[in-house]
């Protein structure tokens, strides 16, 4: 109903560049699409948890969480299908910016999903974000990818003769008693069932090879842990991101 | 220098463009400066902008008004065009029964007359037409008394006007409006009050709700108090007066005469069920806009005079339905109202109200969520208190609280407090542990839990209640699944297990759905049996789905044949929704949404989900258990939201078979008009046109022509399916009525001898009368429990809850069953003659009928 201050420019921001059509078949595609791009999700968060929120905007038809090429983990984004376009426009509305799982998450029409799209665009198989990302994020797998080669490439160096990477015991529970009135929210999630996982061609398969994923994904994990004093993000206060600027998603072609 | 639409946009904010100033006569003059300024050179774009600010920005109509004011001086044909476009927007309005504009282009109109465009004696011939109008609908023999709601609504605006024009109009035109008054005084007496119990959001007001005051009762009593205080009000800006010297100078003009749709013709009188029908359509219509939540003791709110709350709650509902979608403007508006007062109170109050607002809000609950977080940290040193002064208040009261409010509340907190680290002081509310499992209070803290922990997770969740270790036990299971044959030594025998391995194997091998239906029919039902085999199946297929939503559409999507083969029929269906309930039987959500998607892959139908949820062991936990409504509302739901679909796509191809008509008879008319071309030639007439075209034009017509047949085909056979799914429908809720009243008959207290209905809140309604008396020291009580500990002496501190099991089975039954009752009374009144002669038979529990009848908004008759 209100048009005077909706911000036009808000449907193209960003610009997907696989999208396989002009820029106006693209404005047109957003602006009939029923599915959304989720992003900033940690890669704890389940489908259950988004289908739980989301469900609150209308029905759901279908949620493909965005996997890493690699090690076909979640990596921090997923597309929720609605099956009418109205509630895919609530759900813009109310939840974008809005905390799921302690994460300020962003909600945007997508031009619609195809096979091939959950997976991370990155190097290293997660999103491009968390390529180049300085800061250390435990719901994103710690520091950026580049930053965590680096790390591993000093620890060769120093390595007292541990060797292997698991070893290194996480520091997190030292942090713990700092935060008292939000009673350690940081180190909780160590504690957490790990996500299901899925595989979309061969759920039949899935069960043995779990195991190896999931010891994959913790130890990747656990790694992660450096001896600096962690910067968690989910001791952010305010959780409003409508300015989230280094979604990969959000680079122009 | 701003622009003039900015200008224009931020008028009488506290903004940069004004230099952070709030003086309202400063911001009218840079205005107004700067849009002369401009105004030949934009004249069209400040007409436009000007008339949809003074639209969508509400609570600035008295600045706007002021503006046209002083164009008017320089440029009366501008004024002129502001009034009549104004005007004749009002009259589309009317027909068209667009409520809000309504209401809003009155009060603009109210605002050009204080600033001397219009004529006062034209506003006042504006509230005649409505009055006169309103009158006759009421009148038995010449209206139409369903009509009432459109009658009370134009009532509702010529008294929402008079807040921003009483003080204009009682001293330039003291005896017309003195008139007005009388005329509304006069229609307050032959109006009927409206009593829709079933809009009540606290149940146990209901004796006290039907001798209170209705919404244009209070309003009347409001505006009243406003005119014995001399029209002087805090919370409407008066800048024209600041100007009135200039303004008198105006032209002031008249408004050309408007009119109001005459009241549809009553419909048979002899049926009086078609009544209701005809009054629920006309409250469709016109919904009430606020159901005032009175949540807060009064001497939080009521230091305000009784105009100022309405004003108030109008600048707010209405920043709620402009900027619905933008998140910062929204929050900023709502605590920037201009207003010389205090209101959070006020706010947290009104937003609250719809929130809960029944039968349902104008948007969404989420949207109030998102509001009511932005609110938090807009006012983050007063705001969250309020709120949690709120639920505080709604808590203490949740037993009367209506049961689709009571889910509205649950899924609000539970979003809320996931986006504040869900911190709340649950030590608080430690003591509901003690209460019994069907105390309405440990109830919804119980499905608080659940539901922070489906948007979090199990362990987190423990974590934030660790002031309240006491409350652990109402924590959800951990929500693992329940697979039978996950060990050899299984209760369920080697049997079970061999065959759920043997499945599952040919599952991973891909076998496709017609050989593993083969396999089934073949080798296990006549060895196994049925009930095996639907075992062996359910929980084998459920277990390779359990990993995630996308896990269980997968196999659903490749086998869901095998469960449709199994289970063709109702019976078979609910054993196999009894089976998909003991998988996921430690994880709620997982049991909704399985039930879920099997629906939407037809392999359940919604017959048979509500066949399962008023089986025993679902209807023994009614009362204590949001789990088998969840399902419930979900099946119907989905249900609505088919027929729903049907109706719109049948909408846009009855939009689609006009034009192809058109274009049909427009193709012909051209080819028509060619061939009957002619030129004498030789003296005989020739066709004149050239052939091509000629054959070229008729192809188009014909073609236009197969277009349009099958548009009309499709048509037709959406047709076919809408009607199917009224059918569908029909028996959806025949079967719904049917379970409730026969689960309800057998456990509602009969009726006594003399026709007394039995009172299921008696017991209740003691301790509260016990608790009233000294509501004071119970206060103090709670408090020292909370501070000295509430496990020393929490028995003694905390109330009990008396309503006994049986008793609040039923009051819980009936709440729902008046809840569904609401939500779908269009769909429901569509039926009602089956319903009448299937259901509400006469030795129906009075009872039964009346929370039916008060959903649907129907009088109970006399019993």
């Amino acid at each position: 109903m209100a048009s005077l201050f909706k911000d036009p420019s808000k449907l193209s921001m960003y610009r997907d560049r696989r999208f396989p059509g002009n820029q106006e078949e693209y404005v047109q595609a957003l602006e009939t699409s029923t599915t959304l791009y989720v992003g900033n999700l940690s890669f704890y968060t389940t489908e259950e948890q988004v289908y739980e929120l989301f469900s609150r905007a209308g029905e759901i038809k279908k949620i493909i969480m965005g996997l890493d090429k690699n090690t076909k983990t979640p990596c921090g984004f997923c597309f929720v299908l609605y099956y009418s376009r109205e509630d895919a426009e609530d759900a813009v509305k109310y939840i974008s910016g809005t905390i799921l799982d302690d994460r300020s998450i962003r909600v945007d029409f997508d031009w619609g999903f195809e096979e091939g799209r959950q997976w991370g665009r990155g190097r290293s198989g997660g999103q491009v974000r968390d390529e180049y990302r300085t800061d250390y994020d435990p719901g994103r797998g710690g520091y950026g990818k580049m930053v965590q080669r680096e790390l591993e490439a000093q620890r060769q160096l120093v390595d007292y003769g541990a060797g292997s990477l698991g070893a290194f015991q996480p520091h997190m529970s030292s942090h713990y008693g700092r935060h008292g009135g939000d009673r350690g929210h940081g180190g909780l999630h160590r504690h957490r069932d790990y996500p299901r996982k899925r595989y979309r061609d061969d759920d039949e398969r899935s069960a043995p090879e779990m195991s190896r994923r999931t010891s994959d994904y913790e130890s990747r994990r656990t790694s992660d842990h450096d001896s600096r004093p962690e910067k968690n993000p989910r001791f952010r206060d305010s959780g409003d991101s409508d300015d989230d600027e280094d979604d990969d998603r959000k680079r122009r072609c | 220098m701003s622009s003039w639409r900015t200008l224009l946009l931020r008028i009488g904010d506290r903004c940069l463009e004004y230099g952070g100033t709030t003086d309202f006569k400063e911001h009218i003059e840079t205005c107004y400066s700067v849009i002369w300024r401009e105004f030949e050179h934009s004249k069209d774009g400040i007409f436009e902008l000007l008339l949809q600010c003074a639209e969508q920005l509400p609570h600035k109509i008295p600045l706007y008004g002021v503006l046209v004011g002083l164009i008017n001086l320089e440029n009366e044909d501008f004024a002129k065009r502001v009034v009549d476009t104004t005007c004749s927007s009002l009259q589309d309005s009317l027909y068209s029964e667009n409520y809000d504009r309504i209401r809003l282009l009155l009060r603009f109109l109210t605002g050009l007359m204080c600033s001397k465009v219009i004529l006062p004696g034209s506003i006042i011939e504006a509230f005649e037409t409505l009055l006169s109008s309103a009158a006759t609908t009421v009148d038995e023999d010449a209206g139409n008394p369903s009509w009432q709601p459109r009658a009370d609504f134009y009532i509702t605006c010529i008294l929402s006007c008079l807040p921003w024009g009483g003080a204009e109009l009682i001293e330039q035109v003291p005896d017309e409006f003195d008139r007005v008054m009388i005329g509304v005084q006069s229609y307050m007496s032959i109006r009927r009050r409206t009593q829709d119990i079933g809009f009540t959001v606290f149940d146990s007001d209901e004796d006290k709700f039907l001798e209170e005051k209705d919404f244009l009762e209070d309003l009347w009593d409001r505006i009243q108090v406003l005119s014995n205080n001399g029209w002087k009000i805090d919370s409407v800006p008066t800048p024209h007066l600041s100007f009135e010297a200039q303004l008198v100078a105006g032209k002031s003009l008249c408004l050309s005469s408007i009119s109001c749709p005459e009241p549809p013709e009553p419909s048979d009188r002899h049926y009086t069920a078609l009544r209701g029908k005809e009054k629920h359509q006309a409250r469709l219509k016109y919904p009430q806009r606020i159901r005032r939540l009175n949540i807060f003791s009064s001497d939080k709110t009521e230091n305000i005079q009784p105009i100022d709350r309405f004003v108030v709650e109008e600048y707010l509902l209405d920043v709620l339905l402009f900027f619905n979608g933008c998140r910062k403007e929204c929050a900023s508006c709502m605590v920037g109202l201009p207003v010389p007062f205090r209101y959070e109170y006020l706010m947290a109050e009104t937003i609250f109200s719809q929130v809960l607002l029944l039968p349902q809000p104008p948007f969404k609950p989420i949207y109030y969520t998102l509001v009511i977080i932005d609110l938090c940290k807009a006012l983050p040193g007063a705001f969250p208190a309020v709120v949690a002064g709120a639920v505080r208040a709604l808590f203490e009261r949740i037993g009367d609280l209506d049961m689709e409010c009571r889910t509205r509340l649950i899924l609000w907190f539970s979003h809320h407090l996931s986006n504040f680290q869900y911190i709340w002081p649950w030590e608080e509310w430690a003591h509901v542990k003690d209460l019994p499992k069907w105390a309405p209070q440990r109830v919804f803290v119980q499905e608080v839990l659940e539901r922070e922990v489906r948007l979090s997770y199990w362990d987190k969740i423990k974590q934030s209640i660790e002031n309240a270790p006491a409350l652990e036990e109402l924590l959800p299971p951990r929500g693992e699944p329940n697979f039978k044959y996950s060990t050899e030594d299984s209760l369920e025998g080697l049997d079970g297990y061999t065959l759920s391995k043997e499945f599952s194997g040919m599952v991973r091998a891909r076998k496709t759905a017609r050989e593993i239906t083969s396999w089934i029919e073949e080798n296990i039902i006549p060895v196994h049996g049925f009930d095996v085999s639907l075992e062996v199946v359910i929980q084998t297929l459920l277990d390779i789905g359990s990993k995630s939503f996308t896990h269980l559409i997968t196999v659903l999507e490749r086998y869901g044949q095998v469960i449709a083969k199994l289970c063709p029929d109702h019976d078979k269906q609910a054993l196999l929704i009894d089976e998909v309930s003991s998988y996921w039987k430690n994880n709620t959500q997982m049991t909704a949404i399985t039930i879920d998607r099997m629906m939407s892959y037809r392999i359940i139908s919604n017959l048979s989900i509500v066949r399962w949820v008023f089986s025993l062991s679902n209807v023994n936990q009614f009362h204590i258990s949001d789990r088998p409504w969840e399902i419930l509302r979900n099946a119907i739901n989905k249900t609505y939201n088919r027929i729903t679909d049907l109706r719109k796509e049948i909408q846009s191809l009855d939009r689609s078979v006009l034009l192809a008509e058109e274009a049909t008879r427009k193709a012909i008319k051209e080819y028509e008009a060619a061939e009957s071309k002619l030129e004498v030639v030789d003296g005989q007439p020739v066709q004149s046109e050239k052939p091509g075209r000629l054959k070229r034009l008729k192809g188009y017509s014909e073609k236009a022509k197969d277009d349009e047949t099958s548009m009309r085909e499709s048509l037709e056979a959406k047709e076919a399916l809408l009607a199917r799914a009224v059918e569908e429908n029909k028996a959806l809720f025949l079967s719904l009525y049917k379970g409730f009243r026969d689960v309800l008959m057998e456990r509602l207290p009969p009726v006594s001898a003399d026709g007394k209905l039995p009172k299921l809140r008696i017991a209740n309604v003691d301790s509260m009368a016990v608790d009233s008396e000294e509501p004071s020291t119970m206060e103090v009580d709670h408090d020292n429990g909370r501070t000295d500990n509430s496990q020393s002496n929490g028995e003694k501190v905390f109330p009990r809850y008396s309503t006994g099991e049986q008793e609040q089975w039923c009051l819980c039954t009936l709440g729902y069953v008046k809840a569904f009752s609401r939500q779908y009374a269009s769909e429901i009144w569509a039926h009602i003659e089956a319903l009448d002669s299937q259901v509400f038979a006469e030795d129906v529990h009075p009872l039964f009928r009346k929370a039916a009848y008060a959903g649907l908004c129907r009088s109970t008759p006399e019993l």
